[in-house]
């Protein structure tokens, strides 16, 4: 007998690149789940890296560099943020 | 001129002109007062009366017309208008003519108006009573003369007094014991004169004495028959023969009325009969019959004795009794199907037809009655969470057996009705978690391993259980449906990219990947395998493309959920095989081996490195399934570690595509508790959230007061011992302390 695989179908999973349990220094909720203004997690919510490391909700970055006193840093460092490529 | 010069001289003029107006009433007296009183001060009322200096023609008209100027007044009369004197008696006369022209029916010489206008004006004037009192003699006089006319009716005085009346003898007594013996007999079946009957009766409606002398003892021997003939029958016949006996009785007597007795014996009649044969028998009847007419597999008949036995518990107000009894039924019989451990796999069905059969005799029987629908889903209620989480289990596992592939035998709206009766079903459970749970899990393999019959019914059934449950009961639902399109269009993108074309040119392997949001699925245990060096490079291709399109992400394979066609030569011929992606790779163990060479158990483990369970299963498809492709040594049901492979290089199938993948469908054991021991662990966190969120708003609760309020909160049903565990694991986390008087008290830590 001679096989050959003709066509694959896979399934993967997806999730963020992140330590495991690691949480949102914002707003304490892990990355896996979602920002407290969202209701599901992934495409819908996704993270925003700082050139500084650091990770956060996109939605609760956004928040914050829109209040004054967050003068456009980033809340961990306190350095001038920066979105990572 | 001063306003009121110029009103005094109107005074005078005007007078005269008002006072001879004599049909003047008080009420316009009264407002020429207050006319008089608007006019002081103020020349309003007549404007064209000021001089306006700068028109030199009106001060020139002005000069020409210096007389007073006429003003109205309008004054009361000094004496009450009188009537004439002999106004009464002329207006009497003039009615009673008209009266007596009625009474002796000729023509009235006098127009109704005016007769009526004569009668309105005595009222007016006070005269009513007399004129009440000359009517009333008028009538009576007339009567008296008719009285004397009537010798009918002297005839019958006459009658009744020399014959019927209990002094003259006892023909009267005769009579009526006859009349009653004659009933007597006919409700017995004979047949008796009904035109003696229905004159005699008549005799006694004429002379006015049916209701004392024959009504009375008449009810009361019918109620006396009916009482004996209902404890008689009611053990004699079986209860459907006894309702249709005395729908029978009742119809008999309606009949009896309309025949020949007095129409005013009707209510009292057909509530003897209510009395005695129904009212008195309600609770026998359902007792003794109740539950036979339910189970009566004569569908059409026991509705029609169902209906019956409705409508003369209905007569007597007795139907919250059947209601009782109905709803005991169902959930006598529904527990029946709900706890027996043997028929699961029916158990759907089985209900579903319990809901179509009570929703029949609700609706034809009992008069599509709303409080017996109500009690049809009261009693599915209880009954349903009787058994806790396996309805849940199963309705769930019923609707992945409707929407799987190769259930083709229904139509779109069979699908629909299905699908909507057994959201019903749904609709009662307590425990939806569950369901959720398991219909997800039956979701995913559907759309990953393409079994869904089609997203037409999917997605219409996930559209009904938003509606049902909310969107965010199937927000997660609806992720997956989007992960899958996600998936395609990704998918298209990179077999439009240069790397696949490599892929397609020199590996020549199909590649398609489903790529799945983490949060949205079902989880999975990562289960081990290691993939022949092709497959790897090919996995590893895809990966680093879907990452330079999606930073910041970590792509995990599934290998449990992957599925493969493969491409065999065998003997007879080829073949196409779909195979899971563990067969898949225990089968590239077989290529090229030498004609009846063996390939151990522990061989292939170590080569693929699937774990034992799953290698288990995998082989058993391949060697001992309905589709054989490997030979099994020794022969046997089960696969044991020390068994050895060959191919069957004989192979055959009547098809040039085998799908062996079935096991993929086929839920584990494992897999089973896997998804309860999920649904579990998140009750708990819901408990927990629960008791934080009641013990922040109320500071400090007993711990009975606590749980009482969590149970009212929770959507299943929890077990006590549970909470408890949980309250000793919030307090063991600071988030609640107990009263260091009364253990008994737990407060709330901040």
């Amino acid at each position: 007998m001679k096989v050959k695989v003709k066509g694959w179908h896979g399934v993967a999973v997806w999730r963020w690149d992140v330590p495991n349990e690691e949480v949102c220094g914002i707003c304490r909720v892990p990355f896996d789940g979602c920002c407290p203004t969202c209701k599901t997690p992934g495409d819908d919510c996704s993270l925003i890296w700082g050139e500084c490391t650091h990770v956060f909700h996109m939605h609760c970055l956004l928040r914050w560099l829109q209040t004054e006193g967050s003068r456009g840093q980033c809340p961990m460092d306190r350095r001038k943020w920066v979105t990572a490529k | 001129m001063s306003s009121r010069s110029r009103q005094n001289t109107i005074d005078k003029t005007s007078r005269s002109n008002i006072n001879h107006n004599a049909t003047y009433t008080p009420m316009q007296r009264k407002t020429s007062k207050k006319y008089d009183l608007v006019n002081h001060g103020k020349d309003l009322i007549f404007p064209s009366h000021k001089p306006i200096p700068d028109r030199p023609n009106d001060a020139v008209r002005q000069g020409h017309q210096k007389q007073p100027i006429k003003k109205l007044v309008i004054k009361g009369l000094k004496d009450k208008p009188k009537l004439p004197a002999n106004y009464e008696e002329e207006t009497w006369s003039k009615l009673r003519a008209a009266v007596q022209a009625i009474f002796n029916c000729q023509r009235i010489g006098t127009s109704l108006e005016e007769l009526y206008k004569a009668c309105e004006n005595l009222c007016l004037h006070k005269m009513a009573s007399s004129l009440y009192n000359r009517l009333a003699g008028e009538i009576e006089e007339h009567l008296k003369v008719e009285k004397t006319k009537l010798v009918r009716d002297k005839g019958l005085e006459i009658f009744k007094k020399q014959i019927m009346s209990s002094s003259a003898g006892d023909i009267k007594k005769k009579t009526i014991n006859g009349l009653i013996a004659f009933i007597r007999r006919e409700r017995n079946g004979d047949a008796v004169d009904r035109h003696l009957l229905r004159s005699l009766i008549h005799m006694f409606i004429d002379l006015g004495t049916y209701c004392p002398s024959f009504e009375n003892p008449f009810l009361l021997e019918t109620r006396n028959y009916y009482h004996h003939e209902g404890l008689r029958l009611i053990n004699e016949f079986t209860v459907p023969r006894y309702l249709k006996h005395v729908k029978k009785r009742l119809k008999e007597e309606s009949d009896r009325i309309s025949q020949y007795l007095d129409w005013k014996t009707k209510n009292p009649l057909t509530k003897v009969v209510d009395d005695e044969l129904i009212k008195r028998h309600v609770d026998a009847l359902l007792d003794k019959g109740f539950n036979d007419m339910m189970e009566d597999q004569h569908a059409d008949e026991h509705i029609q004795e169902l209906g019956r036995l409705y409508d003369l518990l209905a007569r007597v107000g007795a139907l919250d009794r059947l209601r009782l009894y109905f709803g005991n039924y169902i959930k006598k019989t529904g527990s029946g199907i709900v706890n027996n451990i043997y028929h699961e796999s029916t158990m759907v069905e089985d209900l579903l037809a319990l809901k179509k059969k009570m929703d029949s005799i609700v609706a034809i029987s009992f008069d599509g009655n709303y409080n017996f629908a109500h009690t049809v889903k009261e009693s599915f209620e209880v009954f349903i969470n009787q058994r806790q989480n396996k309805p849940a289990e199963l309705i769930a596992k019923y609707v992945d057996l409707k929407l799987k592939l190769g259930n083709k035998r229904m139509d779109d709206s069979e699908i629909e009705k299905t699908l909507d009766e057994v959201l019903v079903l749904f609709r009662y459970i307590q425990g939806k978690d569950i369901f959720e749970a398991f219909y997800k899990r039956d979701l995913a393999k559907r759309l990953l391993l393409n079994k869904s019959a089609s997203f037409d019914y999917e997605k219409s059934m996930l559209s009904k259980l938003r509606k049902e449950c909310g969107p965010g009961f199937t927000s997660k639902l609806e992720g997956m449906f989007k992960d899958i399109d996600l998936s395609r269009d990704f998918m298209t993108s990179f077999y439009h990219s240069r790397i696949s074309e490599n892929l397609r040119t020199n590996i020549k392997i199909d590649l398609y990947v489903n790529v799945l949001t983490q949060g949205f699925w079902p989880t999975y245990t990562p289960a081990p395998l290691i993939l022949p060096p092709v497959m790897a490079g090919c996995q590893e291709v895809f990966k680093e493309f879907y990452l330079s399109k999606h930073g910041g992400r970590n792509l995990k394979w599934q290998n449990s959920l992957g599925h493969c066609i493969l491409a065999a030569e065998f003997q007879k011929g080829n073949k196409e095989l779909v195979v899971s992606l563990f067969q898949a790779v225990v089968l590239l163990q077989f290529n090229d081996l030498r004609q009846k060479e063996r390939i151990s158990y522990e061989h292939i483990k170590e080569q693929t490195g699937i774990e034992k369970k799953e290698l288990d299963r995998t082989l058993q498809s391949l060697a001992c399934g309905k589709v054989r492709v490997l030979k099994k040594y020794p022969k046997g049901r089960d696969v044991n570690t020390t068994d050895e492979f060959t191919v069957d290089e004989t192979f055959d199938f009547k098809f040039f595509r085998i799908k062996v993948n079935a096991i993929q469908m086929k839920e584990t054991l494992e897999e089973n508790q896997e998804t309860n021991e999920r649904v579990f662990l998140d009750r708990q966190y819901q408990v927990d959230a629960a008791l934080v969120r009641i013990m922040k708003m109320r500071k400090t609760l007993s711990h009975n007061e606590l749980i009482s309020e969590l149970l009212s909160q929770l959507k299943f049903k929890a077990q006590v011992s549970d909470i408890k565990k949980r309250v000793e694991s919030l307090i063991e986390r600071e988030y609640l302390e107990r009263d260091t008087e009364d253990s008994s008290i737990l407060r709330y830590l901040a």
